[in-house]
């Protein structure tokens, strides 16, 4: 070919020839990324992990009582999050890793569009999601143990994991546009990435309003919440869509960002395109640092707060033993406490009665209390409730007695975590001529004596 | 067939790059104040300045990397408003061109051809053919991560050729390579010129590289240009009243006893003693004694030798262009 022969003028006759920009640029990052090894390596790593909590699951005594259910929402909640942080990481090191290596110069001095340019990256850079989503399959078959929660966990996890890879990775992008240096693009991607990750494994239900504020807008932490609801509750898709809100939002103004606005004005110095921007980015900078800080603050607060149902619920008993002789009838006192900053679900409250005395008969509590078992009302943030109690000693023995509350489950598909009292040690016994008075001052004796 | 002489040959050329007041700022810091120069095809135009002249600004806003604040500029008549096109009709070897390692060169001149609209095919042939231009056709094959230094910078010129510019930036190309990578490469540039009659825009520190090669030299200062024109223009352009010769140090007082005694000379000074530099500033009413004076020169190596004192080398003072950035961006220091 005779290179000199060829006309200046060439260059306007020519488009159309070539493919899309976009597809070209894509191509060549999936080869970068793929050949290059860094999503493959991240792949191998993400089976390998996967591998591993599949053998924990199915061999650690304690892990493997799961149900199939839950095991497969663990696998599927765990894989998403791994590929999120794929997504992130690539994306991180899109923009401001070219500006390193200089290689995104050359780019853009060709007579492509930004805008295809960023396209044709984000496509490779989220890339590494359908096979990371194809790799997690046969572990949920594993877990699943022909369990029905298959389909359904396949299905959403597609749907919620492709939604929040995109976003995720547009938003390492967007990172990426802005920072000069790859170290603080990753610095800061992985700060977001903790900084929606730690509340999504905070229980939020008993947070408050604002707890639930904060789970719902948390793409992460709705999609957890939406699965665990959809997949191990049997909730339907009707009573939870409002979780699907805050990831499609945030794919949608993630990838807005990035493709209308950020990507037109790609350059090659991240920072401060203009003034504008410069504002911008200074309140975006100062948004940051006031998350982390009410991070720092809050999520212990609502860690404490975000308890199970009954972990802010306290009981107490006006005594602590008792020296009675068989037939008496002793009488005591509860009080139910409601300690936490939210109203508390309908509460039971059961007493139980066990022989001490391995070799002795076993307590029919229904022989011993004529009310075994009392309602309360909800309680609110904290209001107390006192209930009495009897027993009749009709047995003589060593015995415990202790109170339970139970929450109310919310609905039949749902449980909740019961909340013991501490024990009264009672001792029944036969004795010739003791008066009740003299008992009581036993009693009396043996409380002393105790402290 | 009728020849022409270089000079002949400049007057019928189209001007294919035409920066008009350009200026641009970084908040209170002006990087250029109003750049105007123009540049022919088949021409090499130098762009000289200290680090911070705003050379990398210029060559950014002239690549369409950066827009100006004001001002505009033209190449081959497409106007500055219309980047894209531009883009199509200028070629760039940045200053530190980065490339993919896990790629051969003919892969990468492929990709890059088809960025600017080729198909798979022609781009492929075509940059097969440019790394035949730049010495490269044995490696092209050959993964760049494994290239030297040199023949990145090859690579990186044949990168810069694959749209056929009408305009080519080159960023220090021969930063970083030895002696005779740089001879190799300046030669490869003037031959590309030579070949294509495309205008080359070269950014350089090495003074010597610009006066080999450059045709035009344009000297930047705080983003003012302070010298434009040919490389004979603009050393003309600055003070040439001196001479330098050097003598062997121990005659060093016996020639400047010599050169006192001339009429024609208004200074001695000792410029370096280990080495027997001097510099003789000679008188200037009107010019009549200058430097392109032969009568004078003749009258100091006459003094000299008459004086039996060996003349080890004689010549004007700031006939480089060496001497003549140094001397203009003194004068604006000062």
């Amino acid at each position: 070919m005779n290179v000199k022969s060829r006309s200046l003028d060439y260059q306007d006759t020519l488009s159309g020839i070539a493919p899309p920009a976009w597809w070209l640029v894509f191509k060549r990052e999936l080869s970068d990324l793929w050949i290059g090894g860094k999503a493959f390596n991240m792949i191998l790593i993400y089976a390998i992990l996967l591998g591993v909590m599949v053998y924990v699951y199915s061999f650690n005594t304690e892990l493997s009582l799961i149900p199939p259910k839950e095991a497969v929402y663990e696998m599927l909640k765990n894989a998403m999050a791994f590929c999120m942080f794929v997504g992130l990481v690539i994306g991180a090191d899109t923009l401001s890793g070219e500006r390193e290596r200089a290689t995104l110069e050359s780019l853009l001095l060709t007579p492509t569009s930004r805008r295809q340019i960023v396209i044709g990256k984000f496509l490779a850079g989220i890339s590494s999601w359908p096979p990371a989503f194809i790799i997690v399959l046969p572990f949920l078959n594993v877990l699943s143990q022909g369990d029905e929660v298959l389909g359904p966990a396949i299905l959403w996890g597609a749907l919620t994991g492709t939604v929040l890879v995109l976003a995720y990775t547009a938003l390492g992008m967007l990172v990426s546009f802005w920072s000069n240096s790859n170290k603080v693009s990753y610095f800061v991607s992985l700060g977001i990435f903790v900084l929606l990750l730690v509340p999504a494994e905070l229980p939020g239900k008993s947070a408050g309003a604002a707890g639930q504020f904060l789970q719902w807008i948390n793409p992460l932490a709705a999609v957890n919440h939406f699965l665990s609801k959809h997949l191990v509750n049997y909730r339907t898709l009707a009573e939870f869509w409002t979780w699907l809100i805050s990831p499609v939002a945030f794919l949608i103004i993630t990838c807005v960002l990035l493709f209308l606005f950020a990507g037109p004005t790609l350059r090659i110095e991240g920072g401060r395109p203009s003034k504008f921007w410069a504002k911008i980015n200074r309140a975006l900078g100062l948004s940051v640092i006031l998350c982390i800080l009410f991070s720092m603050t809050a999520f212990p607060a609502l860690a404490l707060q975000g308890e199970p149902p009954g972990g802010n619920l306290q009981i107490s008993i006006d005594m602590s033993y008792g020296l009675v002789k068989t037939g008496d009838k002793v009488e005591f006192n509860t009080v139910v406490t409601n300690a936490g900053s939210s109203a508390s679900p309908p509460l039971i409250v059961a007493m139980n009665i066990i022989n001490l005395d391995a070799s002795g008969d076993v307590v029919d509590p229904e022989d011993w209390s004529p009310q075994r078992t009392q309602y309360l009302e909800a309680l609110g943030p904290g209001e107390s409730a006192e209930l009495a109690w009897i027993i009749n000693t009709i047995l003589e023995g060593d015995y415990m007695v202790y109170m339970v509350i139970i929450p109310a489950p919310e609905s039949k598909e749902t449980t909740s975590q019961p909340i013991a009292s501490p024990g009264i040690h009672l001792t029944s016994h036969h004795t010739q001529g003791s008066t009740r008075k003299e008992c009581f001052l036993m009693q009396l004796a043996r409380r002393w004596l105790y402290y | 067939m009728k020849r022409h002489t270089p000079q002949e040959n400049q007057s019928h050329q189209p001007e294919i790059l035409l920066a008009e007041n350009l200026h641009k700022s970084y908040g209170p810091r002006q990087a250029l104040a109003g750049l105007s120069f123009s540049l022919k095809a088949g021409r090499i135009l130098g762009f000289l300045g200290p680090n911070g002249a705003g050379k990398t600004t210029a060559i950014r806003i002239l690549t369409t990397l950066l827009e100006p604040d004001s001002g505009r500029f033209v190449v081959n008549g497409i106007d500055s408003k219309y980047p894209q096109a531009i883009r199509r009709r200028i070629g760039v070897l940045p200053e530190n061109l980065g490339f993919p390692r896990q790629i051969t060169a003919v892969e990468y001149l492929t990709y890059f051809g088809q960025l600017y609209g080729r198909s798979a095919k022609d781009a492929k042939a075509y940059g097969l053919a440019l790394l035949e231009e730049v010495g490269l056709e044995q490696r092209a094959r050959s993964l760049v991560g494994t290239y030297s230094h040199g023949m990145k910078q090859r690579l990186g010129i044949a990168r810069a050729l694959v749209n056929a510019p009408v305009v080519a930036f080159l960023d220090e190309p021969t930063l970083g390579l030895d002696p005779r990578g740089q001879q190799e490469l300046l030669s490869l540039i003037k031959r590309i010129v030579k070949e294509r009659n495309v205008g080359v825009v070269l950014c350089s520190h090495a003074l010597s590289e610009i006066d080999a090669i450059c045709d035009d030299v344009v000297i930047l200062m705080a983003g003012r240009v302070i010298a434009s024109g040919t490389v004979i223009d603009v050393i003309k352009q600055t003070r040439q009243n001196a001479f330098r010769v050097q003598v062997p140090p121990p005659s060093l007082d016996k020639a400047r006893r010599v050169l006192k005694a001339l009429p024609s000379i208004l200074d001695i000074a000792l410029t370096d003693e280990t080495t027997g530099w001097l510099r003789l500033e000679l008188e200037d009413e009107n010019r009549k004694v200058s430097t392109e004076n032969h009568q004078i020169n003749n009258k100091i190596l006459g003094a000299l030798v008459r004086a039996k004192i060996p003349v080890l080398s004689f010549g004007a003072d700031g006939g480089r262009l060496q001497d003549v950035f140094l001397q203009l961006t003194e004068e604006e220091v000062k």
